[in-house]
């Protein structure tokens, strides 16, 4: 393996020259950076020329400017990089991207562990009904979101999301006509996903339905969207949900200690609700952290003292259930300052914002209001990275799952007498993620380049807005930042999920 | 509904004055009124004198922090600011200029305002006190100006006049005057002696080491006066860079202004925000809204957006279509469509070897080179490039008619009243095609049309002439090129099209274009009749009589057939209804000419 690793590191050296190489040459020739002055009739034009021209050496050809920059990249090798400066704002490009790749990686990470997240739930669920109105209809959906340009879903997301929902809350009624729409279009998601006979389905579709439809009613009518709470009743209802589905799917409900022990920091969570209420009036950033880190341990402790033979599935169990629960509570009390937030004279009763990471008059508001303003400029962005990047997890995981489900070991597995749940959760499920975990880490180093069009829709100033501000300008030295890091990281993510195949299937051996 | 709630805010906004007036009326600033609007980039520096610094994205945040004794309003008139001081013209020839500071003028950290800022402002303008062996280094690998041995302020202003007071201006009255001695007649005295003032004892404390202000200020000057080398190099070396910011630095002197505005907060690529400074403020026109907030917000649509979500008050998209569609179809706002400061024209070259338009390719005939450049202007529709590419941004567009006035300036209407540039642009092809057959050319002519390739409205309008002149008997030719700026000048093509950007009304300024000698003549244009009016221009100091003068080489050029005006750039500034007292200016700072007199609605106290 160590070789191997050697030999890759070393052909990524060469790879990063001879692309750079050519990128140089590409981005030198994108544009005229002496275009703003040509034009310009201020009475020393010749002279500002002349000045720019020094200044960039813009009388050296590109194939002998690149050495000119090669070497400051050299000096990376002494621990003193020097990719030179932004001719348009001075600035170091060594300063540049690191601010850009910060704010880039707060955007794109959430989006993809969402993307993630859902993509291979939806996916495994249509694998499990394969050929089913469910899969079709989310095979259909998956890609006619995939195929929609960004740009327009962007757009379209702050019209409806921001602009619509925002005066939608000056005055938060539903119409029954509404609600009727949104209760039904969940119902046939809700029955098409449960699968089975015609009366299952029936019966799970009208519950989800007529669930939703009830439970928007109701919130309306109590207010719900202006000053949002969940409280310890619905954190308690929630709480003991989640305790169940994680029991199911990790251990299967038959395994009562784990289920009870999880049941019971359920428990726990809605009474730490109250004292809490008051820790995080005081407590900022890493206090809640930490508080939650406290409380996932305690869970932990709490599945170990139910014990039993297998009590590690027991504390893993209670420790997931701890978490989710703890997030419920947080989620809470965030709440608890969106009506203060919306009201406040920098939002003016429209919460959800179009542009930028914040709102400025609110930025030393604290970190809760911090918190909600986060959010609240997150939310579109992120649903549109969710949207286009969904489509793609859903299909890995569905193929792979079903090109799992029809080996002869998940025969095995059957034939031994293993229930359903535990045959897929335990068996498919595990080896059908192998594949997708050799996506992931090259979707990883390709996030740090930053998504282009998003970023700049939404004004937000990650490594997308960089690069094509950068283009704009000609501001070679910056392109050629942002290539070197996003090259390296892609050359890089390669090699790890070659490593990461290897160590996950025994079948691969890379050293061969 | 976006309507009601603006409605709302504004009946608020005039309930909160009224309320407010009373405790307020020292100043006139409505407390707790805040505004936020969107420029499309970040500030970057706080000195735009240098080369780098020199971006608008500076200036108009600049404008509102620095004051200075005159400014444009969005007629284009130079107005003077005489609350900052006051000027004036000592003697014509040899020019003398006094500028005198008023008193308690203050920066606004307290400290005054006085002869050493003014003092150094020159002396790192006009590139006097640079070393004449200093060869600018710039660090080959990275560009950065290197901090040098020898002394070199990186002015930007070199070569625009101010390099001819090469004396060390004198001061005097309490320390509040200098007086500027030129070495030669620049009749755009007004606009030469200008930029953003750099406080000189921040940077006497940065270079120098001194802590009191005063004492700082007075090693500055001692500086200069003894031309002392090794001070002023640390002086040069921070007046360069000291004051490139991305984000509030940890001293706060970096930003310190002489403006109704200081900087509160500035987080990188994000925001600035500013707030004024109420009763210590002197130095201009108090403003009405206590805080201005600018967000950049690079994306066009993106910001017009924002504006239809309340997120800012005022933007200035780049002008497409669909931008104009949107903000069009919002409620409770005002777009305004105004012609902006740059002009597109085309040019015909007479030096082009063979070229259409050279007399040389007729025999060395002046007249026959004149005819076909005549016909070639004629057969131009301007009117069906307007309507097809500009009218539909700016319904109110109309054909750009003067070489040297920009429309609306003062002057514009009595040039264009005598030019003669009415018989041209008309399409008139057939009137074209006899004008060509009366110099016995009959066959199609190829004219060679440089254009930015990477430009869409250029090559349209490309599209619109290569018809329009075709059945005059012109054979337009497609030479456009992305680096078509590098080849003006070169003598390869019969015609150019691209726009001029005005960045102020010196009446000199297009000397360097039509002059036989001038800096930015690509067309080998030469008459001498033109070059000796430009001589008198120099040392006329009569408004009126330079306007004359101006309208008479305008007229020369037009009866030259020098070639075509055509539009200026449309714009686009978008606005809240319920901001007032809220223009567009052609110039920049554009639309922040008059923030002081802006009026927003107050907003509640916030969370």
């Amino acid at each position: 393996m160590v070789p191997f690793i050697l030999r890759r590191l070393v052909t990524i050296l060469g790879v990063l020259i001879a692309a750079s190489y050519l990128f140089y040459i590409l981005a030198a020739n994108a544009g005229d950076p002496l275009e703003d002055l040509r034009a310009s009739s201020q009475r020393n034009r010749e002279q500002l020329i002349e000045n720019r021209t020094a200044q960039l050496d813009l009388n050296v050809a590109p194939p002998i400017r690149y050495f000119y920059w090669a070497g400051g990249v050299s000096k990376c090798f002494v621990g003193k990089c020097d990719l030179g400066e932004d001719w348009v704002s001075g600035q170091q490009v060594t300063s540049m991207i690191p601010h850009a790749m910060q704010s880039t990686i707060k955007l794109v990470l959430i989006a993809l562990v969402l993307a993630i997240v859902i993509g291979v739930s939806i996916g495994v669920i249509s694998a499990l009904r394969q050929y089913s109105g469910f899969d079709y209809g989310v095979t259909l959906a998956a890609f006619f979101m995939f195929s929609l340009p960004s740009f327009w879903v962007a757009v379209l997301l702050k019209q409806w999301g921001a602009i619509g929902f925002n005066d939608f809350l000056a005055e938060p009624h539903f119409p029954i006509l509404a609600l009727a729409l949104i209760g039904a279009a969940l119902g046939v998601v809700g029955g098409s996903a449960a699968g089975g006979a015609w009366k299952r389905r029936l019966s799970a579709g009208g519950l989800v339905g007529a669930g939703a439809a009830v439970l928007l009613y109701s919130l309306d009518k109590g207010g719900w969207f202006l000053d949002p709470r969940l409280g310890p009743v619905v954190i308690g209802v929630l709480g003991a949900g989640i305790a169940v589905l994680v029991t199911f799917l990790a251990t299967g409900l038959s395994n009562k200690r784990a289920l009870y022990s999880a049941l019971t920091v359920a428990a726990a969570a809605t009474i730490a609700w109250f004292p809490l209420q008051q820790a995080f009036r005081f407590s900022a950033g890493a206090a809640v952290i930490g508080t939650g880190l406290g409380f996932v341990v305690l869970a932990g402790v709490i599945g170990r003292l139910f014990g039993g033979p297998d009590w590690r599935i027991s504390v893993r169990t209670s420790a997931l259930t701890g978490g989710l629960a703890y997030l419920l509570i947080f989620l809470d009390f965030a709440m608890s300052w969106w009506q203060r937030y919306a009201d406040s004279g920098a939002i003016n009763g429209r919460p959800i914002a179009t542009v930028g990471s914040v709102t400025p008059q609110l930025a030393d508001s604290g970190f809760w209001v911090g918190t909600v303003d986060t959010y609240t400029h997150m939310v579109l962005p992120v649903t549109a990275l969710v949207l286009i990047s969904l489509a793609s997890y859903t299909r890995y995981a569905r193929a792979s799952l079903l090109e799992v489900m029809n080996l002869d070991y998940i025969r095995t597995a059957r034939a031994k007498g293993l229930p359903e749940r535990a045959v897929i959760t335990r068996h498919a499920f595990r080896n059908a993620l192998i594949p997708l975990a050799t996506i992931i880490p090259l979707d990883l180093a390709g996030l740090f380049g930053g998504a282009v069009i998003t970023e700049t829709v939404f004004g937000w100033n990650g490594m997308g807005r960089l690069f094509i501000e950068a283009l704009r300008h000609v501001s070679v030295n910056v392109l050629m930042g942002y290539f070197l890091v996003t090259a390296l990281l892609l050359l890089i993510g390669n090699i790890v999920a070659d490593v990461l195949y290897a160590v996950l299937d025994p079948r691969i051996r890379v050293d061969a | 509904m976006k309507l009601g709630m603006l409605a709302k805010g504004a009946a608020l906004a005039a309930v909160a004055s009224v309320a407010l007036s009373a405790c307020t009326a020292e100043t006139g600033i409505v407390e707790n009124s805040s505004l936020t609007v969107a420029w499309n980039q970040p500030l970057f520096s706080f000195n735009a004198n240098t080369s780098s610094g020199n971006a608008t994205a500076n200036a108009v945040i600049l404008y509102m922090t620095q004051d200075w004794f005159n400014y444009y309003d969005d007629q284009q008139n130079l107005l003077k600011n005489e609350k900052f001081g006051k000027y004036e013209l000592v003697s014509q020839d040899p020019l003398v200029v006094k500028y005198t500071l008023n008193k308690d003028i203050t920066w606004s950290d307290g400290v005054k305002v006085d002869d050493a800022d003014l003092l150094l402002h020159w002396g790192a303008l006009s590139g006097n006190l640079n070393d004449p062996d200093a060869d600018p280094q710039y660090d080959e690998e990275t560009g950065v100006i290197i901090p040098s041995d020898a002394v070199y302020f990186d002015s930007v202003a070199i070569g625009g006049g101010i390099e001819q007071i090469t004396q060390q201006p004198e001061t005097g009255d309490d320390f509040r005057s200098v007086t500027l001695k030129y070495d030669q007649v620049l009749v755009d005295w007004e606009l030469i002696f200008s930029g953003n003032m750099m406080p000189a004892h921040v940077v006497g404390t940065l270079a120098l080491g001194i802590d009191d202000p005063q004492k700082a200020k007075d090693a500055v000057v001692a500086a200069i006066t003894d031309k002392d080398q090794v001070a002023l190099v640390k002086i040069a070396n921070v007046w360069n860079t000291s004051f490139d910011l991305t984000a509030m630095p940890e001293d706060p002197s970096l930003v310190i202004g002489t403006g109704a505005y200081a900087v509160t907060d500035f987080v990188q690529d994000e925001y600035i925000t500013l707030k004024a400074r109420g009763a210590e403020y002197k130095a201009g026109p108090q403003p009405k809204v206590e805080s201005i907030t600018v967000r950049w917000i690079p994306d066009a649509l993106a910001s017009v957006q924002a504006l239809a979500n309340g997120e800012v008050s005022i933007t200035l998209p780049q002008a497409t279509s669909d931008v104009l569609a949107a903000a069009q179809a919002l409620d409770g706002v005002t777009v305004v469509n105004q012609p902006g400061a740059t002009y597109e024209h085309i040019d015909l070259v007479f030096n082009k070897e063979g070229g259409a338009f050279n007399p040389a390719t007729y025999g060395g005939d002046e007249d026959t080179a004149k005819v076909v450049r005549q016909a070639f202007l004629t057969a131009i529709n301007v009117n069906e490039v307007l309507d097809k590419l500009i009218k539909p941004l700016q319904p109110n567009a109309a054909w750009d008619q003067s070489q040297v006035f920009l429309p609306g300036a003062p002057g514009y209407d009595e040039a264009v009243a005598g030019n003669g540039s009415e018989v041209y642009g008309q399409g008139d092809a057939a009137a074209a095609k006899e004008m060509l057959e009366s110099v016995d050319i009959t066959e199609p002519i190829d004219v060679c049309f440089l254009f930015s390739s990477t430009n869409t409205r250029r090559a349209n309008e490309y599209q619109l002439y290569a018809e329009q002149i075709a059945p005059a008997g012109f054979n337009l030719v497609d030479c456009s090129d992305p680096g078509w700026g590098a080849l003006l000048g070169s003598g390869t093509y019969d015609a150019s099209l691209f726009g001029w950007q005005s960045t102020s009304t010196a009446v000199t300024a297009s000397d360097a274009t039509f002059r036989s000698t001038g800096g930015n003549n690509f067309t080998g244009y030469a008459n001498p009749e033109v070059d000796a009016l430009y001589d008198q221009l120099k040392v006329e100091f009569d408004p009126a009589k330079q306007k004359s003068i101006l309208g008479q080489i305008d007229k020369l050029l037009w009866d030259d057939a020098y070639g075509m005006t055509v539009f200026q750039f449309p714009e686009i500034m978008v606005h809240d209804a319920a901001l007032t007292n809220v223009s567009s200016s052609p110039l920049s700072p554009n639309f922040f000419w008059n923030f002081w007199e802006w009026e927003a609605p107050s907003a509640k106290a916030s969370a």
